[in-house]
């Protein structure tokens, strides 16, 4: 029986119901004559505090509340891709068309075209037994997805009694049957709060390559691993998002717009359709899937937004596919937590956040992961799972920062000084850390270098020493120090304009690939081993300093594309030419 | 909304702070207006913030000095608050809840909007990439500001925000159109001194007829400061997406509007944020900021240039930290430079323009605009540093190139960044000025620039 | 809102009336303000005269000042004579209000504005006020409303009712003189676009 009652008591997003004891925790209900979409949060004798998904103006005490019977779910089917979606999987191109240019309340629409037909392909044949999350077939989603049509996870399974051949049928065709079980379709749904299950987890070994200098190189993320970016505004931390995005290596991509700025969504929606993936050369959009929860749309949404998000990856990643999960702006969804909690008058924790604030954060978290999916066939997927963290005041010791680090273990550390000085992305080198170095070197052993480890060491060394050496020349002058130690700082600055800095918008130098920061660091590090030589052996510093190569060494990033790296190598070949010509003068 | 409406209620429960606590409330919606009667019959404004088990909490914009539990009424009008809006209200002066203030009467409305808008949906925004030139060269040159941008002016007491705000509302234009832009705008808690500045520079470049101002002046009800951002900007939206004009809206101050927000959390007694905001602060300035943008299929734009100060000059500070959160960039005023007596005092170190990007380069301003800019950048924060160091080591403890990096600096500020209070330089006047900087420096120190562009444009002795 | 059409009704009657009037008062003040714009005009080219030695930049700025200014002083007396013409009307419909007949008619209106303010109260047991010259006739509505008691004192309006809960804290004014406030805004639109000035 749904529950049907009355509104109490409104303030903002929050609402009281009474006459509401059939509800169900979670459950969603329609709040008002509007009837807007709203989820229980806590149930008190009949009263049920609902957290409304809609603004809320206008509602008034005495208006009807029904419940529908189901918790927050997300349908997943074919069609997801491409789309942009609200925090409750409403699709914002459906609601324009109902609402224009604003976004309109209590509009009812579906998260896919249910009635757009696919080429469905039978994997699975009339007799054959399938458990939950094996595939039924496939249909082509997008020129880049291949969608697997999946035994919902949460259904019994059984012996096929009836399968459709191969053809084209929308999503309520029903494709195959089991005796006694729910018919079964191309989608099914599933609710937001609660993991999908899977066979078994994997440690990540794989490093998740995104074309950016200093993660791959420097601070790698694995995939199925979790990372973070923190940063003060102004610090890059979108365009930072946006990068890993476009250039991540994995099948499908989910971006989370939560609590964030509208036209970032906008840039988003209109870039990457001309933008192409660099391994397919298909348009990124056809791999992309947007949540967008903007800062001024309905706060309780935006907490509802990571959860469709995250799920929706799930499904993904059950596909056998790897997913990668970005989340810009954890802290405004921490913000909506303290928000609704400071509604329902629950004894704050640190800064006003409630107490579950780092079980909430880790229960997302967890969701991360490289699996063997369920069913058969056998297929391994991963969510790798990237969140924005925005500490006010740029102060890493707020309670969503601190809670963060303690889940993740990918640590990318942005610094307003670096951003002042435009050394972006504004990554700080001193700062950041990756769990995943020692997992992921045997991929860069065999797939690029089996030196990168040893050059990626030297390499951080020189940036390590040149941080100590900053004390004394700021105490003393870049003078006091020897020749050997003030080619350290030469050799650092190097590292950071040629290696660590990137221009996101150039062409060229948006995406690495491995083999071209491999082949560009190791020439900084001879640089750096043959300046050292040249130097024991007499060479007066402002030689080395002056050499016609380093313009071009600094360049190389914006000026060798990555089908021409043999020109790396005659940049090697000529650096060690004009070392040899220096012939120790002094 | 109900349209029945127009109940009174005079069962007064409470008044506290801005608040006032009405009991045995049957028929009332959560934002409503409320029209709150004194006993000598004066009129004030008010809204439900709260509803339910027969209470509402009515924020009165107008304070509730005066008013008594026993003497006071409320009416609840059946509707959120409303300006109405026609072409009419150009050239008008209203007060901070949009009431007229000059004597003329009320505007005859084409439409009664609800002063909160809507939020945008994302999917039907128009990416903002008009470059627009305000005649301001740093700005311009390194902060680009575009059509449908916000772009805050984060700026300390005393300081010449006003009179930057008000160049550049002066002097935009879009290259190669003759379009002009409408101007809004909005004193919040202001003196009345840089109102009326405000409005004798919009009056003196002929502008005050393209022009529509809201005052809540300093000694205006505090209260009333949530209010005056958000009729403005319902004004401004209409004249952008229904009459198709390109629109400037400036807000200053916004650090006073938060601290009316404040005043009325700590009425609520709700658990504060940091420095004792409310919690939803960024939620709430994002209701203000987000409603700039450009929409599909419409030909208007609102772009917001709001002006903060920064208490004691900290932009960690909740107030310019959240906006900035949200805002597309900021441009950062510098208390150094302005001790200097440089004009504009821009610290472009802090300042940045995140639309810059989109704006510019070939077939918009000019192909080496984004690297010469760059270039700029990473010189003054070299030159900054150098005359850091300087400070502790002496000149002499400084290598050759480190000097030349102190000369660039000078120059910089010197010539680039110093201008006239009215003097409007064109694109390529800023740009060359940037190219002449850079060109104090050895050739090999052009790292951000293309070598086509450092061919074309560098003007120094190469060595 | 039951009881608009009467009031539509008798605007638009004296609407008519007045409207022909008042497009003649708005042209007159139109030619007035263009007979302004024109001398400023005059004013204009002698300041410009005067100046234009003084650089073209200077002149520039003036004329765009003076130019605008003085559009906008045209403009300003335009709204001044609509807004001034508007209320015209307005108090002559409050004025036919008052001098219509109390009938049969207005019996029904009474009525249909006591069941409305009922209904937002959420009851009939209300205590029901009105002017001291209508007390007989909404006496005689109310026989209909048992509940419903009638005021000791009076009070100052046009016509129509008040109705109070009888603890005193809830007030309904359904008085004409409310009903009419409440849609002024939209009445000032349609009677400003009789004379032909939109929004």
């Amino acid at each position: 029986m749904v529950a049907e009652g009355r509104i109490v008591w409104v303030s903002g997003p929050a609402v009281k119901a009474d006459g509401m004891a059939s509800a169900k925790m979670y459950e969603t209900v329609t709040v008002g004559e509007a009837k807007l979409i709203g989820e229980v949060i806590r149930l008190t004798g009949d009263v049920a505090f609902i957290q409304v998904y809609e603004s809320t103006s206008g509602l008034k005490p005495g208006e009807p509340v029904i419940g529908t019977g189901n918790p927050l779910s997300v349908l997943l089917g074919p069609g997801i891709i491409g789309q942009i979606y609200d925090g409750i999987q409403r699709p914002l191109k459906e609601l324009s068309k109902v609402s224009g240019s604003y976004i309109g309340r209590g509009i009812v629409t579906t998260p896919v075209d249910m009635s757009k037909k696919y080429h469905y392909i039978p994997l699975a044949k009339k007799g054959d037994t399938v458990g939950p999350g094996a595939i039924l077939g496939t249909v082509q989603e997008t020129d880049l997805i291949e969608h697997s049509i999946l035994v919902p996870p949460d259904h019994a399974g059984g012996e096929l009694v009836e399968v459709v051949s191969e053809g084209d049928y929308d999503l309520e065709t029903e494709i195959a049957k089991i005796d006694g079980q729910p018919p079964l379709k191309m989608y099914h749904r599933w609710p937001v709060r609660r993991p999908r299950p899977y066979k078994t987890r994997y440690d990540p070994t794989i490093p998740l390559l995104t074309g950016q200098r200093v993660i791959d190189t420097f601070f790698p993320i694995a995939k199925g691993g979790t990372g973070s970016i923190p940063g003060a505004f102004g610090t890059g931390k979108t365009v930072t998002l946006h990068q890993i995005a476009k250039w991540a290596d994995s099948q499908v991509v989910i971006y989370i717009g939560c609590g964030e700025r509208g036209n970032e969504m906008t840039e988003v929606l209109v870039e990457f359709p001309h933008l192409k993936d660099p391994r397919t050369n298909k348009p990124l959009m056809d791999r992309t899937v947007l949540v967008a929860n903007t800062s001024n749309m309905p706060v309780a949404a935006r907490e509802a937004s990571i959860y469709t998000g995250v799920t929706i990856a799930e499904y993904y990643r059950d596909m056998g596919k790897d997913v990668v999960l970005v989340a810009d702006s954890t802290s405004r969804w921490a913000e909506a937590l303290r928000e609704m909690s400071g509604r329902l008058e629950e004894m704050p924790a640190e800064e006003g956040y409630p107490s579950y604030l780092a079980s909430r954060l880790a229960e997302f978290y967890e969701r991360a992961g490289r699996v063997r999916a369920e069913g058969s066939p056998d297929r391994d997927g991963s969510v790798t799972l990237v969140g924005a963290v925005s500490p006010s005041g740029g102060d890493f010791t707020e309670p969503v920062t601190t809670h963060t680090m303690r889940f993740i273990k990918t640590f990318w550390a942005l610094d307003a000084k670096l951003a002042y000085s435009r050394h972006y992305p504004s990554i700080n080198w001193m700062n950041s850390y990756s769990g995943y170095l020692a997992d992921i070197a045997k991929w860069w052993d065999s797939n690029v270098s089996n030196d990168w480890l040893n050059v990626r060491r030297e390499a951080y060394n020189v940036l390590q020493r040149e941080d100590t050496l900053k004390e004394i020349v700021r105490l003393l002058g870049p003078e006091a120090l020897p020749d050997e130690e003030k080619i350290i700082l030469e050799v650092a600055r190097m590292i950071k304009i040629g290696i660590l800095q990137q221009n996101s918008f150039d062409d060229v130098d948006t995406y690495c690939s491995p083999e071209k920061q491999y082949k560009l660091l190791k020439l900084l590090v001879d640089f750096y081993n043959h300046g050292q030589k040249a130097i024991k052996e007499g060479t007066d510093l402002v030689h080395i300093r002056t050499m016609a190569i380093i313009g071009a060494l600094l360049k190389a990033r914006m000026e060798v594309k990555d089908d021409e790296l043999a020109k790396l190598d005659e940049l090697s070949v000529t650096m060690q030419k004009q070392f040899k010509d220096l012939g120790g003068r002094r | 909304m109900a349209t029945v409406g127009g109940v009174e209620y005079s069962k007064i429960a409470e008044i506290k702070g801005p608040l006032v606590i009405v009991d045995d409330v049957e028929n009332a919606a959560f934002d409503e207006l409320v029209e709150v009667e004194t006993s000598d019959n004066e009129r004030r404004l008010g809204k439900v913030l709260e509803v339910g088990n027969g209470k509402a909490i009515v924020q009165v914009f107008e304070g509730t000095t005066g008013l008594s539990i026993s003497d006071t009424s409320t009416r609840f009008v059946g509707k959120v608050m409303e300006m109405p809006v026609s072409k009419e209200v150009l050239g008008r002066v209203f007060d901070g809840l949009g009431r007229p203030k000059d004597n003329l009467p009320d505007p005859i409305a084409d439409k009664f909007l609800d002063i909160n808008g809507a939020p945008m949906n994302p999917e039907q925004r128009e990416y903002p990439k008009d470059f627009i030139q305000t005649g301001v060269s740093v700005i311009d040159g390194m902060i680009t500001l575009v059509r449908g941008q916000k772009l805050p002016i984060f700026s300390g007491s005393g300081m010449s925000h006003n009179i930057v705000a008000a160049q550049i509302a002066r002097q935009a234009t879009v290259i190669g159109t003759q379009e002009e832009f409408a101007v809004v705008f909005a004193a919040i808690g202001v003196q009345y001194s840089e109102a009326e500045y405000f409005r004798r520079t919009l009056e003196e470049s002929g502008a005050l007829k393209r022009s529509v101002l809201f005052l809540n002046l300093a000694d205006d009800p505090a209260i009333e400061r949530i209010i005056t951002p958000r009729v403005a900007l319902t004004v401004a939206e209409y004249m952008a997406f229904e009459l198709g004009m390109h629109v400037l809206v400036i807000l200053t101050d916004m650090t006073n509007y938060a601290e009316a927000l404040r005043e009325i959390s700590a009425a609520r007694e709700e658990v504060p944020g940091r420095k004792g905001y409310p919690g939803y602060l960024y939620t709430d300035l994002s209701t203000i900021y987000e409603r700039a943008g450009k929409l599909v299929g419409k030909t208007g734009s609102v772009t917001q240039v709001p002006i903060l100060s920064m208490p004691s000059d900290d932009i960690t500070h909740p107030i310019p930290d959240l906006t900035g959160y949200i805002t597309e960039g900021q441009i950062v005023l510098g208390r150094d430079l302005f001790r200097q007596g440089i004009y504009p005092p821009v610290n472009i170190l802090m300042s940045l323009s995140r639309l810059m990007k989109d704006g510019i380069g070939e077939g918009r301003t000019r192909e080496d605009h984004g690297e010469i800019s760059n270039q700029n950048y990473d010189a003054y924060s070299r030159a900054q540093e150098v005359r850091a160091l300087a400070g502790i080591v002496g000149k002499a403890g400084l290598t050759d190139i480190d000097l030349k990096y102190m000369d660039t600096g000078d120059i910089f500020e010197k010539e680039f960044l110093t201008q006239d209070i009215d003097e409007n330089r064109n694109l390529d006047e800023s740009l060359s000025l940037l190219w002449k900087t850079v060109s104090s420096l050895p050739r090999n120190e052009l790292t951000k620039v293309k070598d086509r562009y450092v061919e074309k444009f560098y003007q120094g002795n190469d060595d | 809102m039951l009881s608009t059409n009467a009031l539509e009704q008798t605007i638009s009657k004296i609407l008519s009336q007045t409207e022909k009037r008042v497009v003649s008062t708005l042209d007159e003040t139109l030619a007035e303000s263009q007979k302004q714009l024109d001398d400023m005009r005059s004013e204009l080219d002698a300041e410009y005269d005067k100046i234009i030695s003084d650089g073209k930049k200077e002149a520039d700025k003036i004329e765009k000042q003076i130019v605008g200014s003085s559009d906008l002083e045209a403009r300003n007396q335009q709204l001044l004579v609509v807004g001034e013409a508007v209320d015209n009307v307005f108090n002559e419909v409050l004025e036919q209000i008052a001098k219509a007949p109390r009938d049969k008619e207005y019996s029904g209106l009474l009525d249909t504005l006591l069941r409305e303010a009922m209904s937002v109260l959420r009851s009939t047991d209300v205590i029901v006020y009105s002017n001291q010259s209508e007390r007989d006739t909404v006496q005689s509505v109310l026989e209909k409303f048992p509940d419903a008691e009638m005021a000791s004192e009076s009070i100052d309006c046009l016509g129509g009712i008040q109705i109070k809960s009888r603890d005193g804290a809830m007030t309904f004014d359904n008085t004409l003189d409310a009903r009419i406030s409440r849609l002024k805004p939209l009445i000032r639109r349609d009677i400003a676009a009789k004379f032909g000035v939109s929004g």
